[in-house]
């Protein structure tokens, strides 16, 4: 069980062309969902390199979705097919070493899905509440001051 | 040589977009706007559908850049006297009626208007609610400056008695001597883009308007929907100032109307207006809201439009199919009461708290008077005639025309036809393209590199789309103690004019150096905010925003605290991020000056020719063994244009045009590069180098199946619209012995499979049915339809076909019609809704109208460009309002059925403005490239060559000597693939790298 | 009798005397006899007369790829930053390799870091490798003063005992689990084929952690590199980690802090492995050289049975197969990313 006043803290890392103009339609299209997420926009979901998803963690992200152009529509032709590779194994190392599963996603949203991108959001943020605080890889930096 | 200036009337969206691209295209533009601001009717609306983005929002941008643009000149209060002369050659004469203030020296402070003693209606507001003799018209207006009215100003009346506004300006800018001038332009072409006035409902006694105070207009209610109209976007009903809960619009008020109004069309854009009012409505209400829409056929022709009609319908919104008696008042209490004739004729009566009069559009009774002096036709309707063929050609050669002067038409199609009309006006200056123009300057870049941060943060409310969820002060204040801000500060609109100004003066009086915009998105306003950058003599590239509209307020309109302290993060995260940008160099790539066109219907035929005949050298590609694709199979357009004759002469041109290269039986295999430079190979091998590219690969009709087959290809009497036009073309003798024909209208449309609107399908069925009883007088025709769509003056081919006695029975989607066959002899079995009861046919002939798809190549070649397509594989353009033949890719442009379902006259407009904005591409030596690249640390670079096999751009090769990579920033797109893919972090994104986005993230937990 | 060591050895001492002599190499790099009991030191032989030291055993864990890159530039003539490169055939190095350390060797030609002209790979079928851990743990604290190696044996000695103790026992894990132990790529062959070793499930270690739940899983993961002092002796043994800057010491951006700390280390391990991906071919030098006894091959191991289950390669088995994180398949597994549909589903 988690205290209820706590609210969780999600970093987005989304790319310019797709996931970060279906998020401004969810927006346009005044679909609601939590305001938990802290949106990074980047040129591409190939921009995103797990030392990135590991800083977000240890700084103190509860979660972390990284989204991007559905395959083969990468505005980078293929930015996204690398990112795939990367984030495949990388998930998996995560949930090797004990990393809830639900703490790092990925997804794929387009520039007209801003349904999707807001029931994405309303998902990952329920089940990053579910499993409460993140306490693996959080750098404790107030102790350590 | 012909004059290499235009002159636009009309400050309206159309005016400004084709402002906009002649001057982009390097003609100098005289902009002339009645009023004294510009913006027209589109800055008076609060949503646009069917995204419902904010009209002022999506509009001011563009206003801005129209204000500021160096190659428009921009003459408010003005009206064209006349023209003389002729194409490339004319001379007009613009009257300038005095603004009284000096706009040189006015600084828009508003104490002229504070302290005017005389208050008028608010003509803007559309007399709801009081302005001053000394006014601003809206607070984003361009140019911002004030005005002062001379019908109601006191000293101009009767000098010596107030200048009240005289005493109080501080820029002394208020000037009673003020004359008018009469401005002689030599200009080349002209376009005119006059719009429309909303149809005046008082004289419809029926409705009660003038003596109801709670029945209002669509554009009257728009005014009190809008946060910066009479109520600040709080709806009130104008009786009592109480939120209505019960309101209903009444359609067709002034449109469709031939016995009251004199106006038989349709005016096309109502019935999606009232939706979206509805729907808006529905969200400013407080608690309960029922909202009713009382309608005749309901006309969702366009993108997105029937599923925004279904969204409606789920979530609440009656749509009642009637015409409403009467508006009675139903208490002393304001309310009102409906008389209404419902489908079955019977009488019923509703109440409402208020009622809004969807009252159509009509043209300006100026307009008349103009066309008259300019000595323009004008259609039955008293809209500007134009030519099917050439839908922005006037009578008038060098004289084009676009928007809703020509037939009332939406906002994506003005803005289309501005474009198309843009491109004539242009082609026919060609040859003196930059001979008037003046070249931008921006001031000396300050070196801010050895500075430490000095941040100014802006923070916007944008009306109340922000600041009635987000505590914008307090994120103002909030933004003022972060680390390096030096100043911070909230703004109503910080994209209108004066607070751009205000932030080229605020840089520089306060010595920043890095400026955050917290605001709606960077994806629509950066370039905006960069270029006031540039303005104040900073690089545009330090600077960030934080989307604290659509990402917040917009998201969490419920959460006020929670979206506060979100917009305070999204705040803290750009300060963060902007801290650790530097300045960049501007990056260009040389164009090449030649297209490709994708597609060799009448939309890639169209827009290769308009290219063409400007000396660009086009390549057509068309992937069958002819030219002309559709149109190789329509018999005429709706006002009786033979097709196969135009198409014959295009096909020629097209074929003996020295400047077009056509490919049959090709297809694209592969492109790549960017704007100004793209490299397409073909599949015959050829390699083309191009600048732009056009992408028109047309639709299909969908084949009946299923539910919707109705014995199609089972029974040789069924037959589609395009095989009747078949017959047609080829004078088939047939329908001479005809006796009962039946056309089923949506058929395999608007359904779930394809919720779309066909859009041609009403019209093209209707002009099909007049054609066969003009054949043969004797034939009963029958048209089984769901809703009729013949929007605009389309509506007057269903009054003809009514009056050729042709008949209507609708049918929904529960009562599908069932056709059988007995021997041969087809069975229609249909619900009447009218008489309730089942009817029988049993026709010699039964025509389908199919639905119009995309084609599956429309994919793959937006694939190949990087474009996208919609959920239902139509290609999407940049903006469905503002940018409809843009891809968000730059340098590739759409036109035809591959965007949406249109008719032939609709596809040439389009075709010509796709080709207007590959001009101002194909115009230019050079575009401006990426300059956000990857750089490589030597000194960290181990040189394994990863990032070389990631770069899709082989942007990154390796420096053998050094075994150290390299970077081509000529090549570099700027994705950050190889710097994820850097195992050592030897690669960077400059202004995007690790460090940048590390802060960002960080400062999201501070 | 001749053990197959001793005669591989001899082969060694012959080939490097003979490659030296004719001056086709300038060092010829291999092992030495360390000076602890168990222990193979790496050596450079450049004269004739230094072959004579060169030895092969079963305690040749080091992974000699790991110093090839270095001992190829040490033999350029020095240059300066600017200086033009140099004219003509750079000096050889002649390189020991088993099946592992050759596929190391492959990346490092994929990856630029080896001339592959510059290099005489001189193959040897592995037999696999002892873990010097296992003998100690088997002698409880004993002090082992002499091993003497037979082909299929050790006879351990010390301070009152004198055993004997099976060879294969006491092999690395990643050894017992090589199915590929003579090399992929050679110049020259030493001794006798090792021949396919059959192993029915290699990755079973993998596999157990992986059966273990979430919460198991992030124990097992704390215990596991809790003792960790960060020497970084798994990466400075790694022959694939030649970063010149590794990002542990990276200051700008930095990202993780320096000292002992929980969740630095565990940053530290888990990039170091994902950094491996793809490109470790479990040689085990990283677990050998470890002080703490920290088993952190297991996280690079299961990187190499995800790339094998997800995109059906091993690092290093061929120089023209590219490395799977600089290629991709537009039909790659991706059950990782979430859909709206998925988050329905998980909602019902």
């Amino acid at each position: 069980m988690t205290d209820k006043t706590w609210e969780p803290k999600i970093i987005a890392f989304l790319c310019t062309w797709c996931s970060y103009a279906g998020a401004d339609l969810a927006g346009v299209s005044r679909f609601q969902y939590p305001p938990n997420i802290r949106i990074v926009k980047v040129p591409c979901s190939g921009r995103i390199s797990p030392n990135l998803i590991l800083n977000a963690l240890r700084t103190g992200a509860d979660g972390v979705l990284v989204s991007g152009c559905h395959p083969g529509d990468c505005h980078y032709i293929s930015g996204n097919y690398f990112a795939r590779r990367r984030f495949a194994l990388f998930e998996n190392l995560l949930e090797f070493i004990g990393i809830e599963p639900d703490r790092v996603n990925f997804s794929w949203v387009s520039a007209s899905e801003g349904e999707q991108f807001a029931e994405i959001v309303k998902d990952v943020t329920a089940r990053v509440k579910e499993l409460g605080p993140a306490t693996h890889l959080v750098k404790k930096f107030n102790e350590a001051a | 040589m012909p004059k290499g200036s235009v002159l636009v009337v009309g400050g309206g969206i159309a005016g400004v977009q084709a402002a906009l691209d002649l001057a982009d295209s390097g003609f100098l533009v005289h902009l002339v706007e009645k009023t004294t601001a510009i913006g027209g009717r589109m800055s008076q609306l609060d949503k646009t559908f069917p995204t419902n983005d904010c009209s002022a929002c999506i509009l001011s941008p563009k206003l801005v850049e129209c204000g500021r643009h160096l190659n428009i000149n921009l003459l408010t209060l003005s009206d064209l006297v006349s023209l003389e002369g002729e194409p490339g050659n004319f001379k007009a004469v613009v009257h300038q009626r005095p603004r009284y203030v000096d706009p040189t020296k006015c600084i828009a402070c508003g104490l002229c208007a504070e302290k005017c003693p005389k208050k008028v209606d608010n003509e803007y507001n559309l007399g709801i609610g009081k302005r001053k003799a000394a006014y601003l018209s809206f607070p984003q207006a361009v140019p911002l400056k004030y005005a002062i009215d001379p019908d109601n100003c006191i000293w101009l009346k009767k000098p010596g008695r107030c200048g009240a506004c005289a005493k109080v300006c501080p820029a002394g800018a208020i000037n009673f001597d003020d004359k008018a001038v009469d401005h002689e332009l030599e200009v080349g072409s002209v376009v005119l883009a006059l719009g429309f006035s909303p149809y005046d409902p008082s004289e419809l006694d029926f409705t009660g308007y003038g003596r109801l105070a709670n029945v209002i207009t669509t554009m009257e209610f728009e005014r009190y929907l809008s946060p910066s109209g009479p109520c600040m976007g709080h709806m009130e009903r104008p009786s009592d100032g109480k939120e209505p809960k019960r309101v209903a619009w009444l359609q067709c008020v002034g449109s469709r109307d031939i016995n009251r109004s004199c106006h038989p069309y349709c005016s096309s854009v109502c019935c999606m207006f009232a939706i979206k009012q509805a729907v808006i409505a529905k969200e400013h209400a407080h608690g309960e809201f029922a909202p009713s829409i009382f309608f005749m056929d309901m006309r969702t022709h366009g993108k997105g439009f029937e599923e925004y009609y279904n969204r409606a319908r789920e979530n609440g919104v009656s749509f009642h199919r009637a015409r409403v008696h009467s508006i009675l008042p139903a208490d002393d209490e304001g309310n009102l009461r409906l008389r209404y004739v419902n489908e079955q004729g019977g009488i019923e009566f509703a109440e409402f708290d208020m009622v809004i009069l969807s009252t159509g559009l009509e043209v300006d009774k100026n307009t008349i008077k103009l066309a008259e002096r300019l000595n323009l036709e004008l259609d039955e309707d008293n809209f500007i005639k134009t030519d099917v063929f050439n839908p922005v050609a006037t009578s008038r050669p060098g004289v084009f025309v676009c928007g809703a002067v020509a037939e009332p038409k939406d906002i994506p199609q003005s803005v289309m036809e501005a474009s198309a009309a843009a491109l004539e006006a242009g082609s026919i200056l060609a040859p003196a393209r930059w001979s008037a123009t003046a070249v931008k300057e921006y001031p000396l870049e300050r070196d801010i590199h050895a500075e430490p941060p000095r941040i100014g943060v802006f923070v916007c409310h944008c009306g109340i789309n922000i600041a009635s969820v987000v505590d914008v002060k307090a994120v103002t204040e909030y933004a003022r103690t972060l680390p390096d801000v030096v100043f911070s500060q909230d703004n109503l609109f910080t994209c209108s004019q004066d607070t751009i100004d205000q932030m080229v003066n605020t840089i520089k009086e306060q010595n920043l150096n890095r400026v955050v915009v917290s605001s709606c998105s960077p994806r629509t306003h950066e370039p905006l905010f960069q270029e006031t950058l540039r303005d104040a003599g900073l690089n545009k590239y330090v600077f960030e925003m934080a989307n604290i509209r659509d990402q917040d307020s917009w998201v969490h309109k419920n959460e006020p605290e929670a979206a506060t302290v979100k917009a305070m993060d999204l705040t803290r995260m750009a300060v963060a991020r902007v801290r650790g940008e530097e300045a960049l160099p501007y990056h260009t790539v040389k164009v090449d000056k030649s297209a490709v066109v994708i597609g060799g219907g009448i939309g890639g035929m169209t827009a290769a020719l308009s290219l063409a005949e400007q000396n660009f050298p086009v390549t057509l590609v068309e992937k069958s063994a002819q030219l002309g694709g559709n149109a190789n199979n329509l018999f005429r357009t709706w006002q009786d244009d033979k097709v196969q004759p135009y198409l014959a002469e295009t096909i020629a041109k097209v074929n003996n045009h020295p400047r077009i290269d056509v490919q049959l039986s090709c297809e694209i295999t592969e492109a790549g590069g960017s704007v100004g430079k793209f490299t397409t190979t073909l599949s015959n091998g050829q390699n083309l180098q191009h600048g732009v590219a056009v992408v028109a690969v047309g639709g299909k009709a969908y084949s009946p199946e299923g539910d919707w087959q109705f014995l199609y290809g089972q029974n040789d009497k069924v037959h589609t619209l395009l095989e009747i036009d078949r017959m047609l073309i080829d004078e088939s003798e047939d329908f001479k012995a005809t006796g009962q024909a039946v056309f089923i209208h949506c058929v395999g449309s608007r359904i779930p499979e394809r919720p779309w609107c066909s859009r041609v399908c009403c019209t093209h069925a209707i002009d099909q049915a007049v054609k066969l009883k003009e054949m043969n007088p004797d034939m009963d025709i029958f048209m089984l339809y769901r809703d009729i769509r013949t929007y605009g003056q389309r509506e007057r081919l269903y009054q003809k076909a009514r009056a050729l006695g042709i008949i209507f029975v609708r049918y929904d989607l529960d009562h599908i019609p069932a056709v059988s066959e007995d021997s041969g002899q087809l069975i229609i079995k249909t619900h009447d809704p009218i008489v309730d009861a089942e009817i029988t046919l049993q026709p010699d002939l039964l025509v389908l109208a199919t639905a119009i798809e995309p084609q599956a190549t429309g994919s793959s070649v937006a694939k190949f460009f990087k474009c996208a397509i919609d959920a239902h594989g139509f290609l999407l353009e940049a903006h469905m309002k503002l940018r409809p033949v843009d891809f968000a890719t730059d340098g590739v442009y759409l036109a035809g059925l591959c965007h949406y379902p249109k008719p032939l006259e609709e596809t040439i407009a389009q075709a010509k403005a796709a080709a207007a904005r590959a001009t101002i591409v194909l115009s230019l030596d050079e575009v401006p490239a990426e300059s956000i690249t990857a750089q490589v640390d030597p000194a960290k670079c181990v040189g394994c060559g990863v990032c070389v096999e990631v770069c899709a751009y082989n942007a990154v090769s390796m420096d053998e000597d050094k075994n150290i990579s390299l970077v081509n920033a000529d090549l570099c797109k700027g994705c950050g693939a190889c710097v994820a893919g850097c195992r050592s972090d030897a690669l960077t994104l400059q202004n995007i790298g690790n460090e940048q986005i590390m802060a960002a993230v960080e400062a999201a937990f501070d | 009798m001749a053990t197959i060591n001793s005669k591989i050895s001899e082969e060694i001492r012959a080939l490097a005397g003979k490659l030296l002599e004719e001056k086709k190499i300038a060092a010829f790099l291999g092992y030495c006899q360390g000076s602890l009991p168990m222990t193979a030191r790496p050596f450079v032989a450049r004269t004739p007369e230094d072959t004579d030291k060169l030895i092969w055993n079963s305690f040749c864990v080091l992974n000699l790829a790991n110093y090839l890159p270095e001992l190829l530039k040490s033999l350029e003539p020095p240059r300066g930053p600017r200086d033009p490169a140099p004219e003509g055939p750079l000096p050889k190095v002649a390189i020991l390799a088993t099946g592992c350390w050759s596929r190391n060797i492959v990346i490092q030609i994929q990856e630029n870091q080896v001339d592959r002209d510059r290099v005489v790979i001189c193959g040897v079928g592995s037999r696999g490798m002892v873990a010097q851990a296992k003998v100690k743990e088997l002698f409880d604290g004993r002090e082992i003063l002499e091993v003497i190696e037979e082909d299929h044996k050790l006879l351990v000695s010390g301070n009152g005992f004198n055993e004997e103790i099976n060879r294969w026992n006491v092999v690395r894990d990643n050894c017992l689990t090589c199915i590929h132990p003579d090399p992929v790529i050679f110049d020259i062959r030493i001794g006798d084929e090792a021949g396919q070793r059959k192993n029915d499930n290699r990755f079973a270690e993998v596999e157990k952690i992986d059966n273990k739940s979430t919460a198991e899983r992030s124990r097992w993961f704390t215990d596991e590199f809790a003792s960790c002092i960060r020497c970084y002796a798994c990466r400075n043994a790694c022959p694939l980690c030649y970063c010149p800057t590794c990002f542990v010491d990276d200051a700008k951006p930095q990202w993780v802090g320096k000292s002992i700390d929980q969740v630095d280390t565990s940053i530290f391990h888990i990039l170091r492995a994902y950094h491996c991906a793809g490109r470790c071919t479990d040689c085990g030098s990283c677990e050998s050289v470890c002080p703490m006894g920290i088993n952190m091959r297991i996280l690079t191991k299961k990187l190499t049975s995800d790339v094998l289950n997800l995109y059906g390669s091993e690092a290093g088995m061929a120089l023209d197969a590219p490395l799977p994180l600089t290629t991709y398949r537009q039909d790659d597994p991706q059950n990782f990313i979430i859909t709206e549909q998925a988050a329905d589903k998980e909602g019902e």
